[in-house]
């Protein structure tokens, strides 16, 4: 019994995990971005649904819509008040750019977290599931949502394999992530591929956002531990690596889970942060990364 | 050496250097008119029970200017938001005291926050009073080193008082409708639930309650999912809680898992008007213990104050507002009282408070007691309310129930009528 | 070189007219000075950015505080602070320094994380979240406290920019923005790197430590939080990369803004984090670039 609950469990969190983690490598891998408003941006995507359920009336499906716009469009804030004038700026050594824009995100991600603490307070926000109620799963009582996230995500995945792998702009984006000068020389406007990828990016950090607000809540408070934690997965996957992310959210996923539920969820986040500090100790690159 | 540029590089330095210095300098200058008696309020903004803490004493302050202040000289809040840091507070606190002249802070419901504070109200000789923090550290304090700390008042229930009145309560009233023979504490790790929970595991057999397991979680836990499975495992009847740091999250988790065990106990966050919506209707059924509610009428000025709130801010006040805008009041007293605002002149009549508050008579207990300057709990005093969360309103159901107020558990939950 | 004395001798002014709560300001403020001065040793010199200066401030911190909670004298848990962070540096630093980039950054932030962790899960001799009340504290007067703030940090600065400038310093700044290069010319690369990661660490230890002393407590929110490692970063890069004097403004730039801010209330932090993105994204030579001094070029 133990083991089922274990497993349903650690199988909707981890696609969670994977959801965040995939739009967080995807960023880096064809961006170079390491964008450390990740968190505040799915926390912008989870208050906004909570703010049309429950303040405009809205049906929940609304709401996971107006969620996943906030996302995106916080992703376009950050993309062209952020990083894109540091990224062009002429007056930053092209060396340090990377820790400018760094910095530059760090602070635009407090910005957000103060802004939407301020408008909503820093309770936990949540949206009611897209479908209510329990089912028994192999004798284990699960809420139908925690299903509901699992599949969506992993959906939302597929999706994005096909449009990589079978879209001809996907496809540009796959190239842009391996040789960004190549790609320029042949023809193709970088400028649209970071369009693409940041609209992407966007769309998958405002539907983590809203499905984190129907499973467990988010509140403004926790905007950094989310960041946190979709870093250390991508590194334990592989930066850049996408199929790297969901692996090693997956990991992370059930070590957590089986932690809380065999030693004591108090001691939840310590053996996937030891996991991470030993796979960059011995294989800096990820489980599965390139390079 | 000294060339034009390096010259003008000296001249910008200074330039900006005196500017920022400037700034500071000017912050110091007051203008001098008939003083008014300023209260510093130190809270957590950004939280809903650290906001009506500064909202319940604006109400306060309004009330005693309207009625002609204090020998004509008006009450001013100084408001101060501790980011919930405690560095944050100490700081705040010292702002308040040196630079804006402060005769009195009152505020914060966070338990660390007001032990931080502690140690800088006895050093300044300022008087201090908590109203939303329960540790009962905080008055032991006083208790021990009454000559040093005499300072601090802790205008809220003490944990251990608390927890007394959540057994009175399933001893007085729920068993006689339900049969409540075993429970799980779980409760939050943080400096308020130690006591609480000490005091819970004693009070609990007494009534007749077997504790099954006691069970502590980090503040920042927010998946509650594997402490429900453990606790479904052990079967009992209830759950009792010390939740305040959380709330929102293991209701939902609670509803949306449809846990069959009810949940009673002390929820901070449920005791807040806002807490409906916050959990789109999870909250329904839950008990929770607090100061004062709507509808409560603890006293002839509790619904007034409640209804004032909500006619300004558009909600019913969290807990700390209750007890808040009566500490306001309290110390308002004391300057009258003591005719002064020195510290020491300000203790002494502090402790002579004897005043009908919003959440019941505010009394301090003394130097005999251990808890030296805690609020005085009991039928007489501050007797505390349980409540329960139904279609959206919170009821109170004991000690004063509302009229046909009946308790309502969800139909998930599964709890037998009393045996034999 | 100027600047710092100019900012000094202004400082050194202050107890003659500023109320105790200024002066507790910039105490406070010093110590982050002394905070952001050691990561720019590390990041200007070494060019790696830690995440986590925390874990070196933390560790020295608690360090410290641990000791005098079972009575050892105040003198002697500040030197264990700084011994203690000292050790963390070193442990920090050999994973640490076989990475670059992001996954050295990530290491360091992990280790942030784990030192929280590990302080929260023994809540029991470490008062977790609610934090360790010292025993001793520096001292009660807040002139007194500032002038051992004050000097710490002069003194720190001055060490400190010394070794920027020495050719340790310069080793290290060629290191960092051209290894291959460095190596090339014979250079032992990681040798140096560990010793600024040792200096940094000296010296973040020790001022946490210090700050301990003068808060009264020890607490994860002060010197563990990855929020305090953040706004040491932001100070450094505030102030100017590379220039050790710039950090030391920058912090205090920060902390006075955080505290004029105050009125502001919940907003304070927002307005902050604003001005400074704005900084870094108009004046990347932070605030020491807005006073026209030129950056060291390599």
């Amino acid at each position: 019994m133990l083991a089922v609950q274990i497993l349903v469990d650690g199988f909707a969190i981890s696609a969670l995990y994977g959801l965040g983690a995939v739009g967080f490598t995807l960023m880096f891998g064809v961006s170079g971005v390491l964008n450390l408003s990740h968190g505040a941006t799915m926390v912008v995507a989870a208050v906004t649904a909570w703010v049309v359920a429950g303040q405009h009336a809205g049906s929940p499906w609304l709401a996971a819509l107006a969620g996943t716009g906030a996302g995106v469009a916080t992703a376009f804030a950050t993309y062209f008040l952020v990083v894109r004038p540091i990224q062009r700026s002429r007056s930053v050594p092209a060396a340090e750019k990377e820790i400018f824009v760094l910095t530059g995100t760090l602070l635009w991600g407090i910005m957000i977290q103060e802004a939407v603490a301020y408008f909503y307070t820093d309770n936990p926000k949540t949206v009611q599931p897209l479908i209510a109620g329990v089912m028994q799963i192999g004798g284990v009582r699960t809420p139908i949502n925690e299903l509901l996230i699992a599949v969506i995500c992993w959906t939302v995945i597929g999706l994005l394999w096909l449009l990589v792998n079978r879209t001809k702009a996907g496809k540009v984006l796959l190239a842009a992530s391996i040789n960004p000068r190549a790609l320029t020389i042949l023809g193709f406007e970088l400028s649209r591929v970071y369009l693409l990828v940041w609209t992407i990016y966007g769309v998958l950090a405002g539907i983590a956002g809203v499905l984190l607000a129907t499973f467990l809540g988010a509140s403004s408070a926790q905007a950094s531990q989310l960041t946190a934690s979709a870093f250390s997965i991508v590194v334990l996957g592989g930066l850049g690596s996408v199929t790297g992310s969901l692996f090693a959210a997956y990991v992370v996923g059930y070590l957590e889970t089986l932690t809380a539920y065999l030693i004591s969820p108090a001691y939840r986040t310590v053996p996937a942060l030891v996991l991470v500090v030993l796979v960059v100790y011995f294989r800096p690159h990820g489980l599965l990364g390139r390079r | 050496m000294l060339d034009r540029k390096t010259f003008t590089l000296h001249v910008r330095t200074v330039l900006l250097a005196a500017a920022a210095l400037g700034c500071l300098a000017a912050s110091q200058v007051r203008a001098q008119t008939k003083e008014p008696i300023r209260i510093g309020i130190i809270s957590e903004e950004s939280a809903i029970a650290g906001a009506g803490i500064s909202r319940a004493a604006q109400i306060a302050m309004d009330e005693i200017n309207a009625a002609g202040g204090v020998d004509g000289r008006k009450v001013e809040i100084v408001q101060y938001d501790d980011h919930n840091s405690a560095a944050d507070a100490v700081r705040a606190f010292q702002r308040a005291v040196s630079q804006d002249k402060v005769v009195g802070v009152i505020g914060t419901y966070i338990t660390e926050i007001a032990l931080a504070l502690q140690p800088w109200s006895a050093r300044t000789h300022v008087p201090f009073i908590t109203t939303g923090a329960a540790s009962n550290e905080i008055s032991r304090h006083v208790h021990d080193d009454y000559d040093k700390n005499k300072y601090t008042f802790h205008e809220y229930m003490a944990s251990p008082f608390i927890a007394d009145s959540v057994c009175d309560s399933v001893k007085l009233w729920l068993q006689t409708k339900y049969s409540i023979k075993s429970a799980v504490v779980l409760s939050e790790d943080a400096a308020w639930t130690t006591p609480l929970d000490a005091e819970y595991l004693e009070c609990l057999p007494k009534v007749g309650v077997t504790v099954l397991d006691h069970v502590r979680f980090s503040p920042d836990t927010s998946d509650f999912t594997p402490l429900y499975n453990k606790i479904e495992g052990e079967k009992p009847d209830v759950i009792v809680t010390g939740w305040s740091h959380i709330g929102v999250q293991p209701t939902v988790q609670w509803a949306q898992q449809q846990v069959p065990i009810p949940i009673i106990g002390i929820s901070s966050q449920a005791t807040s008007g806002t807490f409906w919506k916050d959990t789109n209707g999870a909250a329904a059924g839950i008990v929770t213990f607090s100061v004062a509610s709507d509808g409560a009428n603890l006293t002839p000025v509790t619904q007034p104050f409640v209804d004032a709130y909500i006619k300004r801010f558009g909600e019913p006040p969290p807990y700390p507002g209750f007890t808040t805008v009566d500490a306001v009041h309290v110390f308002v007293e004391a300057v009258r009282r003591a005719g002064s605002t020195d510290g020491d002149k300000l203790v002494t009549a502090l402790e002579q408070t004897d005043y009908i508050g919003t959440v019941g008579r505010v009394q301090f207990y003394g130097r005999d007691s251990l808890f030296t300057h805690a609020m005085k709990y009991g039928p007489t005093f501050a007797p505390g309310i349980a409540l329960q969360w139904q279609d959206g309103k919170q009821v109170p159901l004991w000690p004063k129930a509302a009229p046909n107020a009946k308790l309502k558990f969800p139909a998930f939950t599964h709890l037998q009528p009393p045996k034999g | 070189m100027w600047i710092a004395l100019v900012l000094l001798a202004v400082l050194l002014t202050l107890p003659l007219w500023a109320s105790a709560y200024i002066l507790g300001v910039l105490t406070v403020a010093c110590y982050f000075g002394v905070f952001a001065m050691s990561w720019d040793l590390l990041f200007g010199f070494a060019n790696e950015v830690n995440f986590g200066p925390t874990f070196l401030i933390g560790t020295g911190a608690y360090t410290a505080g641990l000791l005098n909670a079972h009575g050892v004298p105040m003198w002697v848990c500040l030197i264990a602070g700084a011994a203690g962070a000292l050790v963390g540096g070193v442990v920090l630093a050999v994973p640490a320094l076989r990475l670059t980039g992001p996954y050295f950054g990530l290491t360091t932030l992990v280790a942030v994380l784990l030192l929280q962790q590990f302080i929260i899960i023994f809540a029991g001799t470490t008062g977790g979240e609610i934090g360790l009340t010292m025993n001793d504290i520096l001292s009660m007067d807040a002139t007194t406290n500032y002038w051992y703030a004050l000097t710490f940090m002069a003194v720190s600065g001055a060490i400190l920019l010394t070794l920027s400038r020495s050719p340790v310093g310069l080793i290290l700044q060629a290191s960092g923005q051209d290894r291959i290069g460095a190596a090339a010319l014979g250079f032992n690369v990681v040798k140096h790197k560990l010793a600024a990661f040792c200096v940094s660490a000296v010296f973040s230890g020790l001022a946490g430590a210090m700050l301990v002393f003068y808060l009264g407590t020890a607490s994860v929110g002060t010197v563990v939080d990855v929020a305090v490692g953040v706004q040491v970063i932001i100070a450094a890069v505030l102030g100017g990369r590379r220039t050790i004097v710039g950090a030391a403004i920058g912090a205090i730039f920060l902390i006075l803004a955080g505290e004029l801010l105050r009125p502001l209330g919940q907003l304070s932090t927002f307005v902050v984090s604003a001005v400074a993105l704005v900084v870094i994204l108009f004046f990347v030579d932070g605030l020491m670039g807005l006073l026209g001094r030129r950056r060291e070029e390599s």
